[in-house]
């Protein structure tokens, strides 16, 4: 009876709202407590930043076809899917402070992440659609890796001058370049790149590459997620697909998010 | 009905929408960068899942270093549903309303770098996959912040005005209480 007109106060909801306040923020933001233990070790696991095929070389992909494009096992229980474009800086960004840190990492040779790459020229770039064949061809020999490093690691002199076969040779053994320059020389047609009104773009290619349907694949993908700039990120948890994200993300959070959804239960 | 009066109520309840205004959309902020994603269950461990997620978007304005941002992850949600029970609460107005004010501010400074800087990228207000851009630029500041600023200086003018008796807020403000009086 005494505290019936205590509570039935406006004043009394007010204090008891902030109160509930006071005592949830801290009790949410405990879990912080995981993340900042896992900082800590983000550089452990990464072996130095890979520069040529033989840094790269215990990260090979997986044989899972005739274009390999992905890093690890199909089976890990993260898939990380990320649209490039190789002329766009913040993709460079991101594969130069992050990938490169994930492919040398035990989470893909672990079998903890599967890590795909999907092409997406932008139409904006003068090169890119030139950039992804090259990459492309070069998948098809197995020389995937080294050739998207040369690319990203190169992107400010190969943007300019357009001359991207002088990096990828330095990159690869001279055998595979023959076989890599004789793919990309086969093809007559212009490189495919997206488009804002979402065409097929090879429609207007009556003959166009082997590997520029791949790279059709991943562009006509990108327009499902949809890929509204590049780089843009999804992450699959045991088959659940999560919000895609754009923009480059340091190692040590991705890293961080890894390790958050490995520890769900 | 004296006109004073009647202003003044009016203000009143003009800052008690405004308050409940803010205070809902902070804590539906909140909700959205904490809420489990797709496929799991509420938990502790959902929940980090979904801070971390929130540091990614953190991470994609490239204003912090990796430490910072980790640390703003996990405590703005948390202390945006905070401030919103605060706000909704309506205890300490001033001080919940210029904290709101100036978090909005700072948000709004950190989105119209990215843009400026040409990064596109997800905005992360109220969870993943909102891009930056001139529409979520204009909603943060042509609504948010007005809304949060008419808040806290209507907070500070219902006080002034609260200490120096039955003048209304305005009045109080540009001194023309008096002058009207004589």
């Amino acid at each position: 009876m005494l505290l019936r007109p205590w509570f039935g106060s406006p004043r009394a909801w007010r204090v008891s709202l902030l109160w509930a306040g006071l005592l949830l923020a801290p009790c949410l933001a405990l879990p912080q407590a995981a993340p900042s233990a896992a900082l800590k070790n983000t550089d452990s696991p990464a072996k130095p930043a890979a520069k040529t095929s033989a840094k790269t070389a215990d990260a090979k992909p997986v044989a899972a076809g005739p274009l390999v494009k992905s890093y690890g096992s199909a089976s890990a229980p993260i898939k990380l899917d990320v649209f490039t474009d190789y002329q766009c800086p913040s993709c460079r960004n991101f594969y130069q402070s992050s990938l490169r840190q994930l492919i040398v990492s035990d989470y893909i040779t672990s079998g903890k992440v599967y890590l795909v790459h999907h092409d997406f020229p932008l139409q904006a770039h003068m090169y890119s659609g030139l950039a992804a064949r090259w990459a492309n061809a070069a998948a098809r020999v197995g020389q995937f890796p080294e050739v998207e490093a040369a690319l990203y690691d190169n992107q400010d002199a190969w943007g300019a001058s357009g001359d991207i076969a002088k990096y990828v040779a330095a990159a690869i053994s001279a055998a595979d370049f023959k076989r890599v320059d004789a793919l990309v020389k086969s093809c007559e047609s212009p490189a495919p790149t997206s488009s804002w009104d979402h065409g097929d773009p090879l429609a207007k290619d009556p003959h166009p590459c082997p590997f520029d349907y791949a790279v059709r694949d991943d562009i006509e993908l990108g327009y499902k997620i949809p890929v509204q700039a590049t780089p843009t990120y999804v992450i699959t948890y045991k088959g659940q697909k999560l919000p895609a994200g754009s923009g480059t993300v340091s190692w040590p959070i991705l890293k961080q998010f890894f390790d958050s959804l490995l520890a769900q239960q | 009905m004296d006109s004073h009066q009647s202003s003044n109520k009016w203000g009143k309840r003009l800052l008690i929408i405004g308050r409940i205004a803010l205070g809902i959309v902070f804590v539906v902020a909140a909700y959205m960068k904490m809420k489990p994603q797709p496929g799991m269950a509420w938990s502790w461990a959902s929940i980090e899942t979904s801070l971390s997620m929130f540091a990614m978007g953190v991470d994609s304005y490239q204003i912090l270093p990796p430490w910072a941002v980790s640390l703003v992850a996990h405590w703005l949600p948390p202390f945006e549903l905070f401030l919103g029970l605060w706000l909704l609460a309506g205890l300490g107005l001033r001080a919940s309303s210029l904290i709101a004010a100036l978090l909005i501010c700072g948000f709004f400074v950190a989105m119209t770098s990215a843009y400026r800087r040409g990064l596109t990228i997800s905005c992360g207000c109220f969870g993943p996959g909102e891009q930056i851009g001139p529409k979520r630029l204009i909603e943060e500041g042509v609504m948010l912040l007005p809304l949060a600023l008419a808040v806290c200086i209507g907070a500070f003018l219902m006080a002034k005005k609260e200490q120096e008796g039955d003048q209304s807020p305005l009045e109080a403000t540009v001194g023309l209480g008096d002058t009207a009086r004589r």
